[in-house]
């Protein structure tokens, strides 16, 4: 190969869209021709440059929004077409599953994850194993004067395992352990302290409430807070699941303050 | 599968649009499309292709019902047009300010590319698409992939020199 051929083929070159024998053309021209090397040198930093760009990710709200309109779809469907229903139900959990971009997580929830690979990783992480919600309720209660929510997710999937004292934040908190299967929950109730108002972070609004969602070491994260705790659920199991655990968590704790 | 897409689709529909709420109009509007004709998806094929057409398409109607840049009219002059840039005649000592370019700049350069050119660059350059990938996106031949990249490069090159110049990373005379 010339110059004006290895030229005319430098950014399929620098690209990788060249055959095997073409590289080794401009590979061997390169070697001797160093105007052709510098220019192929040059475009691959200029590549890499552009390789570098930030990539601003797609906001979770936008993925909620995705996923609710594509149910309602599924749902409009379902009552249409019901042949297509595999099919639409294998697309809603295609978006379902969509990733949310990395991000800084506040603190306190960078904490919560950090506890929930902790407790992951010790043999017997509840301090009072029970799969009864009243018993773990009355647990707390007694333990620690701590009036604690414990919602059963049981028809679900995701089973009650146990509870323990939790410390966050320099925070006494109240950590329940469920399962699916064996996939761990980790559901943190972490007092409000004073002047700490709503949670810091990108929103996601669920059923009319919002909720800070983020990804953090690979767990997903959904937290809220009500103004007097901060709650937050830290699993491997998908942002749906999670949002649904949280709206009932959320449900259920109103219902109870009211009583 | 189409799941990891999202970030991708997002960042070059806000490349394309400039503009966050529009983005996300797009990309929510390309997965609902993507839903609908879901079973027309061949599960042998390329997904994020498909995913990067239906989002292109929808982009560009867009664009069309807005009475905007019209992608036919600015790229059927552009293709078969003398388009007075050689990428490699262009290329000079002032390629050192390549380093010193700050992530604004190069969103800023593309801007200023006729979108033919702008999208070929976004798509290989910044979300690694191979040329078959754009070609299958954009519904052209691999040959006229080639050509806008090679020209799209070399006009954002230009574009990023002008910056480099008007910032003083490099001097005017050099």
């Amino acid at each position: 190969m010339n110059c004006s051929e290895v030229r005319a083929r430098l950014h399929a070159y620098v690209d990788g869209e060249l055959t095997v024998s073409e590289i080794t053309d401009v590979d061997g021209h390169c070697m001797e021709c160093r105007q052709c090397a510098a220019l192929a040198r040059a475009e691959r930093e200029f590549r890499q440059l552009l390789r570098r760009q930030p990539r601003e990710g797609a906001p979770p709200e936008l993925r909620a929004r995705i996923v609710r309109r594509v149910r309602r779809e599924a749902a409009v469907a379902k009552g249409r077409r019901w042949l297509l229903l595999p099919a639409v139900a294998a697309a809603a959990a295609v978006v379902v599953m969509v990733l949310l971009p990395a991000r800084t997580p506040p603190p306190l929830v960078a904490d919560l994850v950090d506890k929930h690979i902790a407790y992951a990783q010790i043999e017997r992480p509840a301090e009072l194993a029970s799969t009864d919600p009243r018993e773990v309720a009355e647990w707390f209660q007694s333990r620690a004067g701590m009036r604690v929510t414990v919602p059963d997710y049981s028809p679900s999937g995701i089973h009650l395992a146990g509870a323990r004292l939790a410390e966050a934040h320099e925070r006494k908190a109240a950590y329940l352990l469920y399962e699916k299967g064996r996939t761990l929950l980790s559901v943190f109730m972490v007092p409000v302290s004073a002047g700490e108002a709503a949670l810091p972070g990108r929103r996601v609004s669920y059923r009319d409430h919002n909720y800070v969602a983020y990804e953090q070491k690979g767990f997903r994260t959904v937290s809220w807070s009500d103004g007097q705790a901060v709650y937050g659920l830290v699993s491997m199991l998908d942002y749906d699941a999670l949002l649904e655990c949280a709206d009932r968590l959320r449900a259920e704790r109103a219902r109870q303050t009211r009583l | 599968m189409a799941l990891v897409h999202l970030a991708a689709l997002y960042h070059t529909a806000l490349r394309l649009t400039r503009n966050r709420a529009e983005a996300e109009d797009v990309v929510q509007e390309a997965f609902l499309r993507a839903f609908r004709s879901f079973h027309r998806f061949n599960p042998g094929t390329n997904c994020r292709a498909w995913l990067f057409t239906i989002m292109r398409n929808v982009f560009l109607n867009r664009v069309r019902t807005q009475g905007r840049e019209v992608l036919e009219t600015e790229m059927g002059g552009l293709d078969h047009a003398e388009v007075t840039v050689d990428a490699h005649v262009d290329r000079n000592p002032e390629e050192q300010f390549l380093q010193t370019m700050l992530h604004g700049d190069v969103d800023r350069a593309l801007t200023t590319l006729p979108l033919a050119f702008r999208e070929a660059v976004m798509l290989v350059d910044i979300e690694g698409l191979t040329y078959r990938e754009v070609a299958e996106v954009v519904g052209c031949p691999i040959g006229t992939v080639m050509s806008r990249l090679s020209r799209g490069r070399a006009l954002l090159r230009r574009a990023l020199g002008r910056f480099a110049r008007e910032h003083g990373y490099v001097k005017e005379e050099e």
